[in-house]
C-alpha cells in the first residue's frame, strides 16, 4: 500500500513501527522542523471525525469545536498509542485544554507547551523565540536523546522545500493552473497536518507533476479565510457552483503553509525568522493593518471576486478581526461573506442557501 | 499638552471636583436606609469610595490635552505609565460600572451592530460599543492616546485592544507574559524585563515626559503597599462572622484595579482596613447570622450584585473568599524596589490566570481551609476563556479532595441576555438543599 493510500492512522502506526515517535499535536503554530529532526512526526489534532459526548463532562457547550474534538479523541483513548503531546499557545481554551489534559485528566505521556510571542513587534520577541526553540528541544531530548545538528539543518531544507512545493500549489491555484477541484485540492494540503517530511515532499511533487497546466481558469475565484476548511461538503458545493478558492487565508493554508526561507547560519535563528516572516496571524497578534493588507494582495494577485469568512463557532482571535476586515473589503469594493461554523456538522440548508446567493451576487 | 488645558484640569483637580463632590453631597436626601434584617450595617466608608470613584471618572473628562491618556487592561503593569503621568482609564472597570447600572446589553449592541459576535466577552463588546457610539453611565470618557494590554489575563484583551488601535488608529503597547504551564522561567523574567526596556521610550515620545528612575521605585512601593492592605482587608473575613462579604469586596476593589500606585488608593485601603477591624473587634458580621461561609470563582455577575447578596444572607450565607478579588493581593508582594522591572515581571505573570490550572487548584484548595469555606459557587461565563475552561474538573477535584459541596451556574458579568433567572435558581436551591440551609 502506497502512502497515498494510507489512512492518516495507518500511517501513523506505519510510521510508529519504523521506529519514528508520533506526537499529537494541537493547533496552529509550532516548529515542525524541530520535531522532524527528532525523529518525531507531528500529527495535528484538528477536527478529528469523532462524536462530541465525553468531552461534555469537562468542557461548556461555548468553547469551540476544535478544542472539544480535540479533548474529545484524547478521551475516547484514541491518542493511547501517541509517544506525547505538544501544545502550542494558541489561545486561552487551548491553553487551559493543555492543563485539563496535563494536570486535571492526566495524558500518561509527556506533554510539552510551546510558547509563542504575542508582542511580535521587538527584538526582545525575536530572542525569546530563539530561547523558546532551544528550550523545547532541550525538554524533547530529555525523552528522545540528543539533537543531531545535522539534521536539523537538513530538516529545514526540507521544509523550506515543502513551502516551496506549497507556494507553487497557490501560485497555480491562483492563475487556475491546477486540474483539482477545491475538495481535492485540501485534502492535498491538509496531508501536511501529519505526513513525514520525507513522504510529504514526494507526494506533493507527485500531485504537482499529475495536475500541473491543466486546470479550469473560468471558474470564479474567490478566498477563503477562517481557521479551516469544515464543514469538507462546503468545498463540493464550491465545486457545484463552478467556484475556485484562488488563494486563502486560513489557519491550516497559507497563515502556516507559505514560509519565507531565511539565509541565516544559526538554524536556531533561521527558524525564528521564517517564523516572524509569515503571513500576517490573529493568533499571533497581527495587527489588523497586516491581515488586510494581505488579503488586498491575495485578491489583487488571484482577482478573486469575493471574500469567504468560514469562522468557527466561538473562536475569538477570529470573530475579533472579521468586523474591520469584512469593512475594509466592502469599503474597496470587495464582496464578503461570513458563516459561523460548527466543525463536522455537514452544510446547513441556511449556510448553502447563503453561499448560493453570494456567489450568485458575485457572478 | 496644552498650557490652557493643564490649568482647566488642575482648576478642576484642586477646586471643581470637590466643590462638585460638595454639591453632590448636600443635596443628596439623607433618607434613613431600613435596616435589612439579614445584612449587617453598611460600610461607612462606602461613600469615601463612592466619592473617589466619582472623581476619577469625572476628572478623566478634563484630562485630554492635559495628560497623556492611557486605556489600561485590569493586570498590567501600570506602575511604570504612572512615571510617566498617564491618566488612566481601565475598560474591565468601566465595563463592570456598566453591568451594575444594568446599561450592558445596551452598549454592548452598538458593538454588534457593527459586526462583533455576541459571543465575544461582554467586556470588549461593552468598550468597543461605548467607542462606537459614545453611551457610557459615566458621563464620557476621554479618548486614549495609548493602549497598554498584558495578556496575563487572558488572550482576548489583546484581540480586543487591537481593535481599538485599529479604530482610532492609536498605539498599542503589549506587555507579553508568557504563560506559565509549569514553574515560571529565568528566560521568561529576561523577555518581559527586555519588554519593559523597549517600553520606555515609547513611552517617553507619546507622554511627552522622561523616565525618572527615583519615581518609579516610589510608585512601586505604593503599589506594594496598596496591592498589601488590599490583601489584608481580604484576609478579615477569615473571621467569623466575617465583616464584609465578596460582595462587598466586588465593590471595594475598584481603587486597586484603577487607582493602583496611586496614594489615593493606599489611603482608601488604610481607611477600610481600620473600620474592618473595629468591626471584627465588635463582632459585626456582613451578615447578621453567618451560619455557612461560601466562595466564589469567576469575575462577579456585576447587575445580580444586589439580589445575591439578600439572596444568600437570607439563609445565613456569606461569601468569604474569592480567586477573582485575590489576584490583586495574591502576587504583588514580589514589587521590590530594588530589581523594580524583575519583581514587576513575577508579580504580574503569576497571577492566577497566568498559571496553569494545578496551581489555581492548590490556590483554591489553600482559600478554602484558610478561610474555612463550607461551600463553593463556580460561575462559568462565555465571556471569559480562562477563567472558565477547566471549572468542570476543578469542582470535581476539589469535592473529591476536600468534600467540599458546589455549584454551577451559568451566566455573562454584564449581559444579561445571557442570563437565565429560573435557571440559575432552580440551581441553587438544589445547592441550599444540600448545604441544609
Amino acid at each position: 500500500m502506497t502512502k497515498t493510500q494510507m489512512t492518516r492512522k495507518d500511517y501513523l502506526l506505519d510510521q510508529k513501527q519504523k521506529g519514528r515517535h508520533i506526537f499529537g499535536v494541537f493547533p496552529a503554530q509550532y516548529p515542525k522542523e524541530l520535531l522532524w529532526a527528532m525523529n518525531v512526526v507531528p500529527a495535528e489534532i484538528w477536527d478529528p471525525p469523532v462524536e462530541i459526548t465525553a468531552a461534555n463532562a469537562h468542557l461548556q457547550p461555548y468553547i469551540c469545536s476544535v478544542v472539544r474534538f480535540g479533548l474529545e479523541l484524547v478521551l475516547e483513548g484514541k491518542c493511547d498509542f501517541l509517544d506525547g503531546f505538544l501544545f502550542p499557545h494558541t489561545c486561552d481554551s487551548i491553553q487551559n485544554m493543555a492543563s485539563v489534559i496535563h494536570d486535571y485528566i492526566g495524558a500518561n505521556k509527556p506533554c510539552y507547551f510551546f510558547y509563542h510571542p504575542k508582542n511580535p513587534h521587538g527584538k526582545a520577541a525575536r530572542e525569546y523565540y530563539v530561547l523558546e526553540l532551544k528550550n523545547l528541544m532541550r525538554s524533547l531530548e530529555k525523552q528522545l536523546g540528543p539533537l543531531n545538528p545535522d539534521a536539523l539543518k537538513q530538516r529545514i531544507q526540507q521544509g523550506h522545500k515543502i513551502s516551496s512545493l506549497f507556494g507553487e500549489f497557490y501560485d497555480l491555484r491562483a492563475k487556475g493552473e491546477l486540474d483539482v477541484g477545491n475538495g481535492e485540492f485540501y485534502e492535498q494540503i491538509r496531508r501536511g497536518e501529519y505526513l513525514f517530511p520525507d513522504d510529504l515532499i514526494p507526494e506533493l511533487e507527485g500531485f504537482l507533476a499529475r495536475n500541473k497546466g491543466k486546470g479550469e481558469k473560468r471558474l470564479m475565484p474567490v478566498i477563503l479565510s477562517g481557521v479551516l476548511p469544515n464543514p469538507p461538503e462546503i468545498l463540493t458545493l464550491f465545486d457545484e457552483l463552478g467556484v475556485r478558492v484562488s488563494h486563502d487565508d486560513l489557519l491550516i493554508g497559507s497563515r502556516r503553509l507559505l514560509v519565507p526561507p531565511s539565509n541565516l547560519k544559526d538554524p536556531f535563528k533561521q527558524l525564528a525568522e521564517s517564523y516572524f516572516s509569515m503571513p500576517p496571524c490573529s493568533t499571533k497578534g497581527a495587527p489588523i493593518v497586516k491581515r488586510r493588507e494581505y488579503l488586498l494582495s491575495l485578491i489583487k494577485a488571484t482577482g478573486a471576486k469575493g471574500v469567504i469568512f468560514n469562522v468557527v463557532k466561538f473562536c475569538e482571535p477570529e470573530w475579533f478581526d472579521v468586523p474591520n476586515l469584512t469593512d475594509e473589503l466592502k469599503k474597496r469594493g470587495t464582496p464578503t461573506l461570513v458563516l459561523d461554523t460548527e466543525l463536522n456538522q455537514g452544510l446547513s440548508g441556511q449556510m448553502k442557501t447563503r453561499v448560493e446567493a453570494f456567489v450568485e451576487m458575485i457572478s | 499638552m496644552s498650557f490652557a488645558q493643564k490649568a482647566r484640569y488642575n482648576f478642576m483637580k484642586d477646586l471643581g471636583a470637590p466643590a462638585l463632590m460638595w454639591l453632590r453631597q448636600s443635596q443628596r436626601k439623607k433618607r434613613p436606609r431600613k435596616p435589612n434584617p439579614y445584612l449587617g450595617p453598611p460600610l461607612k466608608c462606602a461613600g469615601r469610595l463612592r466619592e473617589i470613584m466619582t472623581r476619577h471618572y469625572y476628572l478623566s473628562r478634563f484630562s485630554k490635552g492635559a495628560k497623556p491618556v492611557a486605556w489600561v487592561t485590569s493586570g498590567a503593569p501600570v506602575e511604570l505609565l504612572r512615571v510617566f503621568d498617564f491618566y488612566t482609564i481601565y475598560p474591565e472597570n468601566h465595563g463592570a460600572l456598566c453591568g451594575a447600572q444594568k446599561k450592558g446589553p445596551e452598549i454592548c449592541s452598538e458593538a454588534e451592530k457593527k459586526g462583533y459576535h455576541p459571543d465575544l466577552c461582554s467586556y470588549a463588546r461593552i468598550d468597543l460599543g461605548h467607542a462606537f457610539s459614545g453611551k457610557t453611565p459615566a458621563g464620557r470618557l476621554p479618548r486614549p492616546d495609548l493602549l497598554f494590554c498584558a495578556n496575563n489575563i487572558c488572550q482576548t484583551v489583546l484581540y480586543w485592544y487591537k481593535e481599538l488601535s485599529y479604530y482610532w488608529n492609536i498605539p498599542l503597547i503589549i506587555f507579553d507574559t508568557p504563560y506559565n504551564f509549569q514553574d515560571i522561567r529565568e528566560k521568561d523574567i529576561e523577555y518581559m524585563v527586555c519588554q519593559f526596556e523597549e517600553m520606555i521610550p515609547e513611552l517617553e515620545r507619546i507622554s511627552g515626559c522622561k523616565y525618572s528612575h527615583d519615581r518609579f521605585m516610589k510608585i512601586i512601593g505604593i503599589a506594594r503597599e496598596s496591592a498589601s492592605t488590599w490583601g489584608r482587608v481580604l484576609a478579615t473575613m477569615k473571621h467569623r462572622p466575617a465583616p464584609i462579604s465578596i460582595f462587598d469586596a466586588f465593590v471595594h476593589l475598584a481603587p486597586i484595579v484603577s487607582l493602583r500606585g496611586l496614594p489615593i488608593a493606599l489611603d482608601y485601603y488604610r481607611i477600610l482596613l481600620d473600620e474592618l477591624e473595629e468591626r471584627v473587634a465588635k463582632g459585626i458580621g456582613a451578615v447578621t447570622n453567618e451560619s455557612k461561609r461560601l466562595m466564589w470563582d469567576n469575575i462577579a455577575v456585576w447587575f445580580k450584585l444586589r439580589d445575591w447578596s439578600l439572596l444568600f444572607a437570607e439563609r445565613g450565607l456569606n461569601f468569604v473568599a474569592a480567586t477573582y478579588t485575590n489576584a490583586w493581593a495574591e502576587t504583588i508582594h514580589y514589587l521590590d524596589e530594588m530589581s523594580p522591572f524583575e519583581s514587576m515581571a513575577r508579580a504580574y505573570s503569576l497571577v492566577v490566570l497566568n498559571n496553569s490550572l494545578n496551581y489555581r487548584l492548590k490556590l483554591m484548595e489553600q482559600m478554602i481551609r484558610d478561610y474555612q469555606v463550607d461551600g463553593l459557587v463556580i460561575l462559568s461565563l462565555r465571556s471569559c476563556k480562562p477563567y472558565s475552561v477547566g471549572q468542570y474538573d476543578l469542582r470535581r477535584l476539589l469535592g473529591e479532595r476536600l468534600g467540599i459541596k458546589s455549584v454551577v451556574i451559568e451566566s455573562d458579568m454584564t449581559d444579561f441576555r445571557a442570563y437565565s433567572e429560573e435557571q440559575t435558581r432552580t440551581r441553587l436551591e438544589a445547592f441550599f438543599e444540600a448545604l441544609e440551609v
